[in-house]
């Protein structure tokens, strides 16, 4: 059965399945008067009307902060214990298109050198239950991308919902058909369900994503009076960095008393001034502006370049947050516009 | 008042006055305001205002910005409680009142979050401070554009805050605990409040201080609870209550709630009001031996 349906009525009986073989179920849920992604145990938790949740489902499989190792002085020296993840079972529903996309790109940082099971176990236990998206706002911008409303990138299972309010199941993986039969006594056949209009939104105009790229690999780019007059405004906080779903930098701590303590692996943002701060005091990125090209040259450059992978999937959590409404997407028409020009 | 606005900015630059009118545009699309800087009098045409222009620009007049101070000297468009920053940066010698044109803007509100803007500003979208205001007509200007606005605020504040304070107040210890550290549990550490107040303008902030680490910088409940109380104690005596804070908070944490209560230990301990005389410092960086002691019980 390579489509199925998923009743409204049913949702409850599928959490209560999750949970009941010590999964976890995540869903679109009200949290201080904002959509979060958050682990429900009640359908009646859950929203259905929603563009893009305030996180990014980024924090279920590389927590903000979490100990990879503890520590103790003991008298005959240090005693260092290895902490491994041993995660449960995450069912990820109602994620939208662009944050499944994400997590394709996320994964390839985290298993590049070095096998990092932190993030790969929890990855590997979940599933995905992508929902194509029937409204968008300004500042989705996933078509200018490249990526699509009803993408199936990163989905185990891409629904699609219906009129009345159910949801049109397709299995895009195996682990997604395995999920599928698992709990078969949820999902129905599909009976000509009509669905719902995809919101796509249009593709930004003046924005080409060749050029851009073809302009921030030109070395001879990186010191151009663009940046400081595109990004003079920015404050140097971290909410884009943090809400991104593609964004993975990190940072390691110790905390505890000089006893015993933890080793912490914490999210970093390359917006603070303290991200490539060098123990000699010497600051490469000295000012803000520099800061704010180093995030656009990730997302548009290095990333992509180095890990052919997706810097940006277009969710527009970064301008929504952002405090002075320093807009990615109209600096990348002006980028674009400069290319041209060149 | 744009067209007022834009013909002083236009003379300040033409004449070499300033270097830099630093004021609100709009976005690409005209549906949010966003800060610009003019530098050209031929740009001054972009400035703009209406009540979507929620930000306090006070922040880049201070020495987080060296990029900005690089390009001269820096008019500045200012409300009312915009300009209480610029003269606590002014109390605490960070400004001389020469260093910065302002150009005080009459204010009829702004909204409290651009998203609420749907054409009009009805009370119910506006932040606290607006129906409090005092400043409506801007208090230290070099010049003021706008019609004079007629607004009284009520003798005694009115608004969700004060509810809101009025009912923690009323809690018990645990209950009190419990309600912020359910709010701070949202905390992210991306440091937008910090970065969006003006009055945040320590070089090295304490929570990047690692030898020793004062301050655990992890997202966990104590790390969250440490920073947004050091946070608080740092502000004292100093916060206006801009609202910055909380309207840049990404998870909605009433930091507001906070700000005024503060606002209001101080005013009872001291007397003092933040924001309004350039020549007065905040209490908590004085010593004045005619300082209340009924706080020793």
């Amino acid at each position: 059965m390579e489509k199925s349906l998923l009743k409204k009525e049913a949702l409850q009986k599928l959490i209560d399945g999750v949970r009941e073989k010590g999964g976890r179920f995540v869903a679109p849920s009200i949290l201080a008067r904002q959509v979060v992604y958050r682990e429900v145990d009640c359908a009646d938790q859950m929203v259905h009307d929603y563009i893009v949740p305030r996180n990014s489902i980024k924090e279920f499989l590389f927590p903000q902060t979490e100990p990879i190792l503890r520590f103790r002085l003991m008298r005959e020296g240090v005693e260092v214990e290895d902490v491994r993840v041993e995660p449960e079972r995450t069912v990820f529903f109602g994620v939208r298109p662009c944050d499944a996309a994400s997590c394709g790109a996320v994964r390839k940082v985290f298993t590049w050198d070095y096998i990092d099971q932190f993030y790969t176990r929890r990855e590997d236990s979940s599933v995905m239950m992508t929902i194509a998206c029937t409204s968008s706002d300004d500042e989705c911008f996933c078509t200018t991308v490249g990526v699509s409303p009803e993408g199936k990138e990163g989905a185990d299972l891409l629904l699609k919902e219906t009129v009345d309010g159910d949801y049109l199941v397709e299995a895009v993986t195996d682990r997604g058909r395995a999920f599928v039969e698992e709990f078969k006594d949820v999902f129905t056949e599909p009976d000509g369900a009509e669905l719902k209009a995809v919101a796509t939104p249009e593709p930004i105009e003046g924005v080409n994503i060749d050029n851009i790229i073809g302009f921030l690999k030109d070395r001879s780019h990186y010191n151009s009076e663009i940046w400081a007059e595109l990004a003079r405004k920015c404050v140097g906080c971290g909410a884009c960095t943090f809400t991104c779903p593609t964004c993975r930098c990190f940072d390691m701590v110790d905390e505890g008393t000089y006893i015993e303590g933890e080793r912490r692996k914490n999210w970093d943002s390359c917006q603070f001034d303290s991200f490539t701060l060098h123990a000699s005091g010497h600051n490469p990125r000295d000012t803000q502006f520099k800061r704010w090209r180093n995030r656009f040259m990730c997302k548009f450059n290095f990333y992509p370049v180095k890990f052919s992978a997706r810097g940006c999937v277009g969710c527009g959590r970064c301008i929504r947050v952002c405090p002075v409404r320093l807009d990615i997407t109209e600096v990348m028409i002006e980028v674009s516009e400069a290319a041209r020009d060149v | 008042m744009e067209k007022e606005l834009r013909e002083r900015a236009r003379e300040l630059l033409e004449s070499g006055e300033v270097g830099v009118v630093i004021g609100y545009g709009w976005n690409r699309r005209k549906r949010r305001t966003t800060p610009v800087f003019i530098r050209k009098p031929e740009e001054a045409e972009r400035l703009v205002f209406n009540p979507l222009c929620v930000n306090n620009l006070s922040v880049y007049l201070t020495r987080k910005y060296p990029d900005i101070q690089k390009l001269g000297r820096a008019a500045i468009v200012a409300k009312g409680c915009d300009i209480k920053n610029i003269v606590v940066l002014m109390a605490e010698g960070q400004l001389k009142r020469d260093d910065v044109y302002i150009i005080g803007v009459r204010c009829n509100g702004v909204v409290y979050r651009q998203e609420l803007w749907q054409g009009e500003l009805r009370p119910e979208i506006m932040p606290v401070k607006c129906h409090n205001c005092d400043v409506r007509e801007p208090h230290v200007a070099d010049t003021v554009v706008g019609e004079p606005v007629l607004f009284t605020p009520p003798e005694e504040p009115v608004g969700m805050v004060f509810d809101k304070i009025r009912e923690i107040d009323a809690m018990s210890p645990e209950e009190r605990w419990q309600f912020w550290m359910d709010h701070f549990s949202r905390c992210i550490k991306c440091y937008a409040c910090r970065q969006v107040c003006s009055l945040c303008y320590c070089e090295r902030c304490i929570t990047e201080k690692n030898m020793p680490q004062w301050i655990e910088t992890s997202a966990h409940p104590r790390g969250n609870l440490a920073w947004n109380l050091i946070r608080a104690m740092h502000l004292a005596g100093r916060c206006t209550f801009c609202g910055e804070c909380e309207r840049a908070c990404p998870v909605n944490i009433p930091l507001n709630i906070i700000n005024q209560k503060l606002v209001l230990v101080v005013k009872d301990a001291f007397e003092h009001r933040s924001g309004y005389d350039p020549d007065t410092h905040p209490p908590l960086i004085v010593y004045d031996t005619e300082d209340k002691e009924d706080f020793i019980k």
